[in-house]
């Protein structure tokens, strides 16, 4: 063997290298990526999702790693969770279940006036839908961007990648962020909108809800949704019948499965899959930015939208809503309800606001699914 | 030479199917029509050529573009750009005989507002319909619950 022949052959094994074909730009994904991960392990934000989406961020942002690609005609590891799991829209659909078995209608049912107010707290979404418009994004890209407002990461997922994948990444990430961050961003609001008088306004305790009643929810639910928004039965219908397994009490090992290991594994699935979206090339430009800078004024925009309907039901209504429960309309459950039971003890440290918050924030569950609905109906 | 002939004779002939590609704002119109009204947002024309004959050009047309959504109505095909080009959507009446009307219309924010609007309301009714059946059911269903107690009391006393 000549020396040439060896100098060929350490040059071809350099070729096959990531030392070799390293681009610079990745460097910022893997700040990017370290960012969340930093958010995820210390300041605890959504870490079951933004570690996972972290990481995912990291590791497919290294040249030449056979993840996000296919192989004569096959898709490697990462590109095979992202297709099977979210092209072919069964995640976000599976996680619903989850939460349906996780989720007590008990609130919202004792008091299905809030509902009004889940659908208030959806007026970011359209706002946002004509600001994005404005900065050039096209009708699908706004409708995905603008859902994030509605503060529920499946069904920010789900419309993504119907309307504009492109952009999956980025709008996951925003939503799920800006979920884990409600406690940041709507105390200001929330005092700014409401008067001291208003935040101490007690509210009557609930009536007891019936397990006739529970069980009969998602099925009078699931069909006025069927019937209205067919086009967001996919997720509706998964979440009704997730609730449904838990309200009967006879699918115990069901329910079990659905709101613990199987929603657990999925989680896993949807984090690392969403993350091995964003690589450098395509996720570095001005688009990101804007969908995170745009999708804070979405969130404000949700719950002034949900403040503002529950003080306009107050002009009408004998018994008074506090109207920090208006904020629990973006459907960051439960967080944005306890985050209205926090600003209620503030201003009355007796005054439990939790329970009454808890049924505009399931209306915003369903509220979001909603408006998705009306988006896909429009553009898909 | 005879490459030079046949390329000059090949321009000659594409020359002209060039020239008569038209377009108003970005969306193509079909040649060969007279046009009915023309403003900066609006462009109606009739075209001697039957309504299938015009729907097939449009889907040739259009064949490259994307985002593009074709909605089959009773009286026209409406075929609407869901991207931010300039135009709107594309009219093709469904009329009998050997005249067809197209209308392109710019894109146009009363629509976009407009749309939103009313799915805004479209939320509301959703919720606000699942609230009337909420409330039906809660009063049955209390009903109900109520009259079984009554009956085990009745019967326990």
């Amino acid at each position: 063997m000549t020396f040439d022949e060896i100098l060929d052959m350490l040059y071809g094994i350099m070729h096959t290298t990531g030392v070799y074909n390293f681009d610079p730009k990745v460097i910022v994904m893997w700040a990017i990526a370290s960012a969340f991960i930093y958010l995820a392990i210390v300041k605890k934000f959504e870490p079951l999702l933004l570690l996972p989406i972290g990481f995912g961020i990291f590791i497919v942002n290294f040249p030449l790693v056979p993840l996000m690609g296919y192989v004569h005609g096959r898709p490697q590891l990462l590109e095979a969770f992202y297709h099977y799991g979210l092209e072919w829209e069964i995640i976000p659909c599976v996680i619903f279940l989850g939460l349906g078995a996780m989720t007590d209608f008990g609130p919202l049912i004792a008091n299905p006036k809030t509902l009004l107010i889940g659908a208030g707290a959806q007026l970011g979404v359209f706002i946002t839908f004509t600001g994005t418009i404005l900065a050039g994004f096209t009708l699908k890209e706004a409708a995905s961007v603008g859902i994030i407002g509605g503060a529920d990461g499946p069904t920010t997922v789900y419309l993504t990648t119907m309307l504009a994948p492109q952009l999956l990444g980025a709008n996951a990430l925003a939503a799920y962020s800006y979920m884990a961050m409600v406690p940041l961003i709507q105390p200001p609001i929330m005092r700014l909108l409401t008067t001291p008088a208003e935040r101490k306004i007690r509210m009557r305790q609930l009536r007891p809800v019936s397990r006739k009643e529970k069980i009969l929810f998602p099925l009078v639910t699931a069909a006025i949704i069927a019937l209205l928004v067919p086009s967001v039965v996919p997720l509706m219908g998964m979440f009704m019948l997730g609730n449904v397994m838990k309200e009967s009490g006879v699918v115990g090992r069901l329910t079990e499965t659905a709101q613990g290991p199987l929603m657990n594994i999925v989680t896993i699935f949807l984090g690392v899959s969403v993350g091995a979206t964003m690589y450098a090339d395509k996720f570095l430009s001005w688009k990101p930015l804007f969908i995170f800078g745009l999708g804070l004024i979405d969130f404000g925009v949700c719950t002034v939208g949900g403040i503002l309907t529950a003080k306009f039901m107050n002009l009408f209504l004998k018994e008074k809503i506090n109207p920090l429960i208006g904020s629990a309309g973006v459907s960051a459950v439960p967080m944005s309800a306890r985050v209205s039971e926090l600003e209620g003890l503030r201003a009355d440290k007796t005054n439990h606001l939790l329970m009454h918050a808890m049924g505009p924030n399931l209306a915003g569950v369903i509220g979001s699914a909603a408006a998705a609905g009306m988006f896909i109906a429009m553009f898909h | 030479m005879k490459k030079l002939v046949i390329l000059l004779t090949t321009l000659f002939l594409l020359l002209p199917a060039t020239l008569m590609a038209e377009d108003f704002l970005g969306a193509p119109v079909m040649p060969g029509g007279k046009i009915l009204q023309k403003t900066g947002s609006r462009l109606e024309i009739s075209v001697p050529k039957t309504y299938d004959q015009v729907l097939a050009y449009y889907r040739n047309a259009l064949k490259k573009f994307k985002d593009i959504r074709i909605r089959d109505w009773s009286e026209s095909i409406h075929i609407e750009d869901d991207s931010n080009r300039p135009w709107h959507s594309i009219t093709i009446s469904k009329q009998a005989g050997n005249e067809t009307q197209i209308t392109i219309i710019k894109d146009n924010w009363t629509w976009i507002v407009g749309t939103l609007i009313l799915r805004f309301v479209g939320v509301f009714v959703v919720l606000m319909i699942l609230f009337v059946g909420m409330k039906c059911s809660g009063y049955i269903i209390s009903r109900s619950v109520a009259r079984l107690e009554d009956k085990k009391a009745a019967v326990k006393t």
